[in-house]
């Protein structure tokens, strides 16, 4: 099986927690059951909530409910059902790798980790949540976690390609390339495939050959254009080859399989900002904050976006929050400087711009050119 | 409603002429904004020499500048090309030379650099042409990595080295400068940009070894340094005089420099433009305690610094005009590829807003790197114009970039009825469909028809000399201003104007573009009008006198001395 579909079929489909159905055995939620697996989950969700309004402690069939309704795309209400019946049944089997499944199609990662993590420590032999937390951490640009959760995993099971792959993209991403190289040449050796031209498109984006990493990923996209996170990276090397019009065709088209793609939407936030098209950069960088709650880069581009349209204070508020977060963080302290001094407060706006030149200062002298003389 | 004879032939080659032209069995195109002028008809057979190695040493890919200077006072143009030379990384195989070239005021020029004395035997960078002495011939000052010179102009079509006995000899690396009268004591004083410490015996190379290929290091990577401020003492000589203020504290890589006054306090102000730090807005406070000029950088505050992603640009070319024709200076720094350039307007509080956007002038050069750049009227219709000179810095971009090159198209933006800059390069003509390694860029009306012509230095290559057919239709008046309590060239001056129901104003500002100089003079379009019914300026202090001129002729030049008015 195709690697990714491994991972995404554990997604798509949830996993329905039938045991509990044992200890409800009413008409109701049999037919409901019936349904749900006949595939009619709009009749199940009536029948699950018919149900739910006489027994609202029934842990298990709201479990069944959230299932159903992440299978009608309704995320939101899933996790809603998931999280009060993780409340009344913190044990029942599966219901936390389901609210996890159903944060990650949302798009919250960072929840969606946080859940696999338990189900993880619960159960470590949990192949589908190993998976799933190592493609949660790569998607959150912690590569090193990846390496850490994976590395024994690839020992266990050297063959499964699922692991190779996410293991190979962490280990570039993390700058060990000959590791993640020959982790390509593992897949490599299993024939051409989108998965290894994406990863060799990674090492060379690494190396800062984006001509060829532009090759590589044109390639993998031409094997499979629905590879997870290909679009995300071919569109980074058209920014620095290609223009603007390039990149945010390719972002979009990651956007199209993966709506909450946190790069995709905050590039395409950032780009559009630099067009001055502030209502439309707020849609993309609103659902990337979804994605990575408090994230800096995109609060930072929010704040930037605030400032051009004159809403100072409201742009001074969170910028003071980011600096006060990520002190190292320049181009914030740029912004609340101007931002201070928009507001006539002079004495904050040099202090910021004091700050400003220090990081500078700072920066430059870690300069190859200026430690070489 | 008046058409200018631009979009005149806009309107014509887009829609009635072609129709026009057949009936009458003519095939002619219409005349290009700008024609380019080949070396065979100019007699400019200069090229310049980048010293381009297998090492890739950061000067060669920064030059030359040009000059646009009336070196011997008969009333035209000739022109000043910087080229490089021996350095402490480079000795030129064969001799390398700058030149001066004597306008022979029939379209041709005679090269009378060897007579003139101003070869110049440093790797040269860019060139500042004023009259330091007040004596009304002009002089030169030249920028290098290694050696910057200053010729004294002799009055007799030579010049003399006097740089060390002016006081001017500045270390370092240096990139733009301009002469302007900050104290308002009637004499010009000089600043000079510098770029980053490229100091050291052993050059720090950067390379991607995995290809086996060296190329231009960015330079974030060598240490920032601070520029240069020369007060001229009136003796021949001067005093650096940044020590103790923003100047001096300021460290960064500059490239360009525009003086210009951004607040209409009478005092000129300067904006510089650096490659890859902030750029810094100095401006003027008038004397301080201890006698001590005081300036005070406002970059940051001034929205001027950063982009508006808080980052420092790549900035490289700098140009200062009163775009928008309210009476305030606006500002415009040009960047490298894929940060696009910026239009400050002025919001009239030492503040500015980035408008490249609905001037289209961000869209144009979101691809492009950009260098010598001048605001002028190129069409003499009373608004200002823009023209943008271009190339990548690397000359390997072509190697791993689908659209970014290493040459670059120039680009041409003319300003409509709705007071924003449209980009006009697909009709300005077959120069601007071709492409350059494009570095330094003057603007100068050469052939003294009222029309600015544009002449350009490219890296490695031979010059280009742009003639101006834009602004033949319309009507103009030339000025060539003479100061007597202010400085000479008039530096500073502001000059207002009413002809057709419209009022226009102008500093003279003086330096703008890249490592270049332009002509003197200015030129104030008035479209159709047929006369202009009031001329008022301002010059600056420290008489600050303001002569108000009638009775003006029109499409010739004039010379105009402070209290004087024209002479005849």
């Amino acid at each position: 099986m195709d690697m990714w579909r491994a991972i995404f079929l554990i997604v798509s489909l949830g996993i329905l927690t039938l045991d509990a159905i044992a200890q409800t055995p009413q008409e109701l939620v049999q037919d409901a059951i019936s349904k749900q697996q006949a595939g009619d989950l709009e009749g199940a969700v009536r029948e699950y909530r018919q149900f739910l309004k006489m027994h609202p402690e029934a842990a298990g069939v709201r479990s069944n409910l959230g299932a159903a309704l992440a299978g009608l795309g309704q995320f939101a209400e899933a996790i809603t059902e998931y999280k009060v019946a993780l409340k009344q049944a913190p044990a029942t089997p599966g219901l936390r790798l389901n609210l996890a499944l159903a944060y990650y199609k949302t798009g919250r990662i960072s929840d969606a980790a946080a859940k696999l993590v338990k189900v993880h420590e619960d159960s470590p032999e949990n192949n589908q949540a190993i998976l799933l937390l190592g493609d949660c951490y790569l998607r959150m640009g912690q590569n090193k976690d990846v390496i850490r959760l994976l590395r024994p995993e690839h020992q266990k099971n050297p063959d499964d390609m699922a692991i190779v792959y996410l293991l190979g993209t962490a280990l570039i991403r993390d700058h060990q390339v000959d590791e993640g190289q020959a982790l390509v040449d593992r897949i490599l050796r299993n024939g051409e495939s989108a998965e290894a031209r994406f990863m060799l498109g990674s090492a060379k984006m690494e190396a800062s050959d984006f001509a060829g990493a532009r090759e590589e990923l044109a390639k993998a996209i031409a094997l499979n254009p629905n590879l997870p996170g290909v679009h995300v990276l071919y569109a980074q090397t058209l920014q620095i080859t290609a223009g603007p019009e390039e990149a945010q065709k390719e972002f979009k088209a990651e956007l199209a399989i993966d709506s909450y793609n946190y790069m995709a939407n905050l590039q395409m936030g950032a780009m559009l900002r630099q067009d001055q098209k502030f209502d439309e950069a707020k849609q993309y960088l609103t659902r990337a904050l979804e994605t990575r709650p408090g994230d800096f880069a995109v609060r930072y581009q929010l704040a930037a976006i605030a400032l051009s349209e004159g809403k100072v204070d409201e742009a001074r508020s969170e910028l003071e929050s980011i600096v006060k977060e990520s002190p190292q963080f320049t181009e914030a302290h740029v912004s609340l400087s101007l931002a201070y001094f928009r507001l006539k407060r002079p004495a904050d706006g040099n202090r910021e711009k004091s700050i400003v030149e220090k990081l500078t200062a700072e920066a430059q002298a870690k300069q190859p050119g200026v430690k070489a003389q | 409603m008046t058409i200018s004879r631009r979009e005149w032939l806009w309107l014509a080659g887009a829609c009635g002429a072609t129709h026009l032209w057949a009936r009458q069995g003519v095939s002619t195109p219409p005349e290009p904004l700008f024609a380019e002028v080949p070396a065979s008809a100019s007699g400019i057979e200069w090229v310049h020499d980048n010293a381009m190695s297998a090492n890739h040493y950061l000067p060669e890919t920064l030059g030359p500048g040009c000059a646009f200077l009336d070196f011997d006072n008969d009333g035209w143009m000739d022109i000043f090309l910087v080229n490089s030379g021996p350095s402490d990384f480079w000795k030129p195989p064969k001799p390398v030379r700058n030149a001066l070239y004597k306008n022979n005021r029939d379209g041709t020029f005679t090269d009378v650099t060897e007579k003139a004395g101003v070869a110049g035997a440093s790797f040269g960078m860019g060139v500042a042409v004023g009259d330091y002495e007040n004596d009304g011939w002009p002089d030169i000052f030249v920028t290098a990595y290694g050696k910057c010179t200053l010729y004294k102009n002799n009055q007799d079509g030579t010049f003399t080295d006097v740089t060390e006995k002016a006081g001017v000899a500045t270390p370092g690396w240096t990139t733009s400068a301009v002469w302007f009268d900050y104290d308002n004591d009637g004499l010009l004083d000089l600043f000079v940009c510098s770029f980053v410490d490229y100091s050291g015996e052993h050059k720090f190379e950067c390379g991607d070894n995995r290809i086996g290929k060296k190329y231009y290091c960015i330079p974030r990577v060598f240490r920032p340094t601070a520029s240069f401020l020369y007060h001229n003492n009136g003796d021949g000589t001067f005093t650096e005089v940044s020590k103790g203020t923003d100047i001096a504290k300021a460290l960064g890589k500059g490239l360009g420099v525009v003086a210009t006054d951004i607040n209409n306090d009478g005092r000129m102000d300067m904006f510089v433009a650096n490659d890859t730090v902030q750029n810094f807005l100095f401006v003027n406070r008038g004397p301080g305690p201890n006698r001590r000029w005081k300036w005070e950088e406002i970059a940051l505050q001034a929205g001027v610094g950063f982009s508006e992603s808080g980052q420092a640009r790549s900035g490289m070319g700098v140009d200062a005009s009163d775009l928008d024709n309210d009476g305030w200076q606006d500002m415009l720094v040009a960047n490298v590829d894929h940060e696009m350039f910026s239009v400050y307007e002025n919001n009239k509080d030492e503040t500015f807003r980035d408008v490249a956007q609905a001037n289209e002038v961000a869209q144009a050069t979101r691809l492009l790197s950009g260098w010598g750049l001048k605001y002028f009227d190129y069409d003499n219709d009373g608004a200002v114009d823009l023209i943008l000179a271009n190339g990548h810095p690397d000359d390997m971009i072509n190697e791993y970039s689908m659209q970014v090159k290493y040459k670059e198209p120039l680009l041409l933006f003319h300003q409509g009825d709705d007071h924003r800059l449209h980009n006009v390069s697909d009709q300005a003509g077959p120069a601007f469909k071709r492409f350059f390694p494009a570095r330094g860029l003057a603007v100068g009306d050469y052939d003294n028809d009222g029309a600015l012509d544009v002449l350009i230095g490219n890296n490695g290559g031979a010059p280009l000399l742009l003639s101006n057919h834009a602004g033949k239709g319309n009507n103009w008046l030339g000025l060539r201003l003479e100061g007597v309590h202010c400085n000479r060239d008039g530096v500073g001056a502001k000059i207002c104007w009413t002809a057709g129901g419209k009022k226009r104003y102008r500093l003279k500002n003086n330096g703008g573009s890249y490592l270049s100089s332009h002509d003197p003079r200015e030129v104030l379009g008035i479209g159709s009008a047929l006369k202009i019914d009031e001329l008022e300026i301002q010059w600056p202090g420290p008489g600050k006198q303001i002569d108000k001129l009638t009775n003006l002729p029109i499409n010739r030049y004039v010379h105009v001395m402070e209290g004087k008015g024209i002479l005849r």
